[in-house]
């Protein structure tokens, strides 16, 4: 392990997470921006930390512990769900956010084990449909119980945290407004704080006794076991931690859009895309994993907007030819991006630093089988 | 109490009925699941890619075959004259999987072959990617609403118009196309040269490439042979079901590689076994359980046969090599 | 040195916009007036947004982009992303802040999904922005006691309405169509939705109106719209033999497939479908011979043939351009554009309050194609006028009107 190289890399963290703090702040550039691309990066911003957590949790599974999960949505809408239900007004329960935050991560977590649990003896691409259908199971679960989840409606309105007494003073000294839904800047710290904490955890784990157990199994399960890991447990802690940061950043994204959405927004598609994030940055990279999810739900929710404002701005297609719609090409485009850039990063983006020595470090084999268990 | 007796056998006799039914429609609809399946498995077994993109190639069939019969009844094909059909039919079975193949084998040297030594993963990301384009492609070629497939085949019930059960010529088409192919594909893979190529790199890439065997040919082969499977299945499924849609690659894979998975990935009966159970779950869940829990159904079905039978239904439990 | 390019880039990118943004962002231009629609451009709604867009740029072009002394531009954005493939909840909220901030924009057409409505409502509210939708059909979004508890007011921070719609709520065409089926004979029926929030709520108001008229209901099963074929279903059906079946859903829902479904399983009674399959793509998907003089259409309105005066000179112009009967979609998109063409007219003034009052005080409408009309105090139009039609040769004939 290449331990040494980390403290030169230390800083960068550093300057970006200042940077992250002080944009909103500067207010000045975010205004210069909407100006110019009409989308409110602050806003977005905030997105892709939650997705950030999202894409983190499905990295201890898929990236660390080479289980292929392709159901992260289903957890993620399940701590949205629990959120929703703890806290909307058609509920008795209405209870504050941590709590909501808490019950959220924890039932997720839970419901990751109790599907783990009879599952994990199952090998690669077995427990990827077994996930995979899960998934699908919960969003119809979510659909069908009415009475429980007002089915495609979705639940609303999901309040915003209470304040704590003591910000009102350091917030207006900051110039930040204390109303959720009118200041982004509110659930773009939050966000950016508990991203900030997953980020943590999760370096700390990499290092720890724990964390080393997950790579273990990822790279022999057979070697690993021999010794002396015991396979059930470290899967199904890895397991318990994806879903449980998949629940917690349903939760964030519950509280954020004041509502659940609909059982839709959890579908095969969302798992999907943020599979494809952590392995287009690089499985197994914490830097890999967020950048992925800048690149994707960037492409998204920034990119595709402001080139589409561009083209319809621009009047080349007065006459409404269908051809000449960004929306007809949209999908395109981004399959295009996702092909090219695992055609020249086939590892990932920022790939982590055992997966890089492996590549250098033994010859190529005849079929990518790198990433699982021999 | 007689008549009471007399009811219930009265009641007896209709579930006997519809249960036929049912089991007649999910086979039906099961054989088309597999059809889709076997592209699937073959292309796993052989580079174990799960080929994301390969339910949109089937799309891109359907709509080949939707365009061949556009313009093949502008020029005045008769399709009501039956030999006339069973021609234009066999013209779309030639046309269409050619196409497809091409296409799968195309795909494959543009975008996966760059990836044959790359991480496991990275290949699944770049055929999710394709999927994305092909159903772009799809969107431009025919619009974003469902098509109408013209309703070529009578529907007729073989059973007599009276029958309790419902057996149409539509029904015995697909049979009738699907399951010669399904045995052709078994004979190739298992009877000839080409087919102990496939099988011998399936089981070891390296060893087979030091017997001589060019893997390259075997996986563009596999390529094609998925492709022209994919395209055989489209033209039934167009036939069948009557409606195209530049989404349905996506749900109709899904199905396909859950049973793939279901038998046993990589493995050819195991495909059309997978293909079956879903067609029946889908079935016999609408019918007994309530059409909205359907879908939920089929995967919890699914779960519970992994948990019981961890490498699928006629998969192998290969003992790990060390 | 290749790891310090990225940082570099971006304080430079700082350091440039800090600059930029330093000058007050303004009102914007005095004379412009911009008006913006949020439907989910992608993914499985497209065909239907792509009429309701349509029918929108109608509505400009023969005002020619002008009202109440203002240049109008027109934006089209989309509420659905690529990776999702359907809308989202994060691009609705984006859609709303955007609207929020920019000064020009005076009225926001949308959404199409009730769902998404739900998010973007109270966002525009606090900034009394006026939002006009041209498809959602939930009864909560505007009227108390008909939907969930705490609507409609948790929409309207401010208490003030901002929010009106063109598209009748389900409460009218459900009962309707029950009448309309007891009329013609019909005994037993059999309720099918698409599990969404327009056709259940449909389904649902048609099940009550039969019960109430003594219509026997034999069952009511909701499908899965991305399920590919129906036919065990059909054939369930099929045993109970019902009089009507009643498919409350849209076209993309798979109304077509359901139509295609009862006649291959043997099931050739009577279907009736709600005003979401008013369509030619209906047809079209169905295939005309499967609905040939057994499929009766409901539809909040009168029918495009039907119509005189200004309506007619929309329905000329739309098959003139899209070589076809406008969609139903298309009629309530150029209806909302109309009303917020007329709502800017009204108030005379770039101001987003006066156009929202002004566009609520709109009575007897009668510049669209729907016929005259009016808004009540919570929004919603007034429009009772029901019509019926029957598929006949591949076209939708008007049978009769309804009910007032």
């Amino acid at each position: 392990m290449s331990n040494t190289t980390a403290p030169k890399r230390f800083p960068m963290a550093w300057f970006y997470l200042a940077l992250l703090v002080a944009y909103p702040l500067l207010v000045y550039p975010e205004n210069a921006l909407f100006r110019l691309t009409e989308i409110s990066i602050g806003m977005q911003l905030t997105y892709i930390f939650i997705y950030a957590i999202l894409a983190l949790g499905l990295n201890v599974v898929v990236g660390y512990t080479g289980l292929l999960h392709l159901g992260i949505a289903a957890f993620f809408g399940i701590g949205a769900y629990i959120t929703g239900i703890l806290t909307v007004p058609a509920y008795p329960f209405q209870v504050g956010f941590i709590a909501a935050l808490v019950l959220s991560t924890a039932g997720a977590a839970l419901l990751g084990v109790l599907l783990g649990a009879p599952t994990l003896r199952l090998r690669g691409d077995y427990l990827a449909i077994v996930t995979l259908g899960f998934g699908e199971v919960t969003r119809f679960t979510l659909r069908n119980l009415e009475e429980i989840t007002a089915g495609t409606r979705g639940l609303n309105p999901v309040p915003p945290p209470q304040l704590p007494g003591v910000l009102a003073t350091p917030l207006s000294w900051l110039g930040i407004q204390p109303d959720w839904s009118l200041d982004y800047r509110l659930f773009y710290y939050l966000a950016l704080g508990l991203l900030v904490l997953v980020v943590v955890l999760l370096t700390n784990l990499e290092r720890s006794r724990l964390g080393r157990a997950w790579v273990a199994i990822r790279e022999d399960e057979l070697a690993a076991t021999c010794m002396g890991i015991n396979a059930a447990r470290v899967k199904l802690s890895a397991f318990a931690l994806g879903c449980g940061l998949a629940g917690m950043a349903g939760c964030l994204y519950a509280t954020t859009l004041t509502s659940t959405a609909g059982p839709d927004a959890f579908d095969f598609n969302r798992s999907i895309i943020m599979l494809c994030c952590i392995i287009l940055g690089g499985l197994g990279s914490l830097r890999g994993t967020l950048l992925g999810v800048v690149l994707l739900i960037g492409f998204d929710n920034v990119a595709a907007p402001v080139l589409d404002g561009l083209i319809q701005g621009a009047n080349i297609n007065p006459n409404g030819n269908p051809l000449l719609t960004f929306s007809n090409w949209k999908l395109l485009i981004f399959g295009v991006a996702l092909i090219v850039m695992m055609r020249f990063r086939p590892e990932g983006l920022l790939p982590s630093r055992v997966v890089e020595e492996e590549l250098v470090g033994y010859a190529p084999q005849p079929r990518g089988k790198l990433l699982r268990a021999r | 109490m007689t008549s009471l007796s007399f009811l219930a056998a009265a009641d007896a006799s209709g579930l006997w009925e519809t249960l036929g039914q049912y089991t007649l429609i999910g086979l039906t609809n099961g054989m088309l699941f597999a059809l889709i399946a076997l592209g699937y498995t073959m292309v796993y077994g052989i580079i174990e890619l799960i080929n994301f993109a390969h339910g949109d190639v089937f799309m891109l069939g359907s709509f080949l075959a939707l365009a061949m019969i556009n313009v093949m009844t502008g020029r005045d094909w008769d399709w009501s004259d039956p030999q006339m059909l069973w021609l234009g039919i066999g013209l779309l079975l030639l046309v269409v999987p050619l196409f497809c193949a091409a296409l799968n084998v195309t795909i494959d040297r543009v975008v996966y072959k760059p990836l044959r030594r790359a991480p496991k993963l990275a290949p699944l990301v770049s055929a999710i990617g394709v999927s994305f384009v092909l159903m772009n492609v799809g969107l431009l070629w025919g619009g974003a609403a469902d098509r109408h497939f013209p309703d070529l085949i009578s529907r007729q019930n073989l059973l007599g118009d009276d029958a309790a059960i419902g057996f149409t010529a539509k029904d015995l088409m697909v049979v009738a196309i699907t399951v010669p192919i399904m045995a052709a594909l078994t004979v190739f893979v298992k009877a000839t040269r080409l087919g102990k190529a496939m099988r011998a790199t399936a089981q070891d890439p390296v060893a087979a490439q030091l017997m001589g065997i060019n893997i390259d040919r075997v996986i563009a082969l596999t390529f094609a042979l998925g492709g022209a499977l994919a395209g055989a299945a489209a033209v039934v499924y167009g036939l069948y079901i009557n409606t195209v849609s530049y989404q349905m690659g996506f749900q109709n894979g899904l199905y396909a590689f859950t049973a793939a998975v279901l038998g046993g990935i990589g493995n050819i009966p195991g495909a059309v076994l997978g293909g079956l159970v879903i067609g029946l779950a889908r079935a016999f869940g609408s019918g007994y359980v309530g059409e909205r829990w359907t879908s939920a159904l089929v995967f919890v079905i699914l779960i519970a046969i992994l948990v019981f039978r961890p490498a699928g239904l006629l998969g192998a439990r290969t003992r790990e090599k060390v | 040195m290749s790891r310090f390019l990225p940082p570099i880039l971006l304080l430079s990118l700082l350091a440039i916009t800090t600059f930029a943004g330093w000058k007050d962002a303004g009102d914007g231009h005095p004379q412009l007036i911009k008006i913006v629609s949020s439907l989910p451009r992608t993914g499985s709604a497209k065909a239907q947004t792509d009429t309701i867009v349509n029918g929108i740029k109608i509505a400009m072009g023969e005002a020619d982009y002008k009202a109440g002394g203002f240049g109008i531009v027109y934006a089209d954005w989309d509420d659905a992303t690529a990776g999702a493939g359907q809308w989202t909840a994060e691009a609705e909220t984006a859609n709303a802040n955007r609207a929020v901030r920019d000064p020009d924009v005076m009225v926001y057409i949308g959404t199409y999904n009730s769902g998404a409505a739900k998010i973007s409502m109270p966002i525009l509210n606090k900034a009394d922005l006026l939002m006009v939708s041209p498809a959602n059909t939930w009864p909560g979004l505007t009227k108390p006691d008909k939907g969930d508890p705490g609507e409609p007011a948790i929409y309207r921070p401010t208490g003030r309405v901002n929010y009106v719609r063109v598209v009748p709520t389900d409460d009218l065409q459900g009962p309707l169509g029950a009448r309309w089926a007891q009329e013609m004979g019909v005994k037993r029926v059999y309720v099918l939705d698409d599990n969404e929030v327009y056709g259940k709520g449909i389904a649902t108001l048609f099940i009550e109106a039969c019960q109430d008229l003594g219509i026997e209901v034999l069952g009511h099963e909701s499908i899965d719209s991305k399920a590919q074929e129906f036919k065990p279903l059909m054939a369930t059906i099929k045993g109970d033999k019902p009089d009507l079946v009643y498919f409350g859903g849209t076209t993309q829902s798979k109304g077509g497939q359901i139509a295609k479904d009862m006649i291959a399983a043997g099931l050739d009674c009577k279907l009736m479908v709600p005003d979401a399959c008013y369509e030619e793509a209906f047809i079209q998907s169905a295939g005309a011979d499967n609905l040939n003089d057994r499929c009766y259409v409901t539809f909040g309105g009168l029918p495009p043939d039907k119509l005189v005066g200004p309506g007619k000179a929309f329905v000329d112009k739309y098959t003139e351009r899209f070589g076809g009967m406008p969609e139903v979609y298309a009629i309530y998109g150029y209806e909302a554009a109309k009303v917020a063409l007329e709502a800017i007219q009204l108030a005379g003034v770039k101001n987003r309050n006066a156009i929202r009052e002004a566009c609520l005080a709109i009575k007897d409408f009668n510049q669209g194609a729907l016929g005259t009309w009016s808004f009540d105090a919570n929004g919603d139009t007034t429009l009772t006028t029901i019509s019926g039609s029957i598929i006949r040769d591949g076209k939708f004939q008007f049978v009769k009107v309804l009910g007032h």
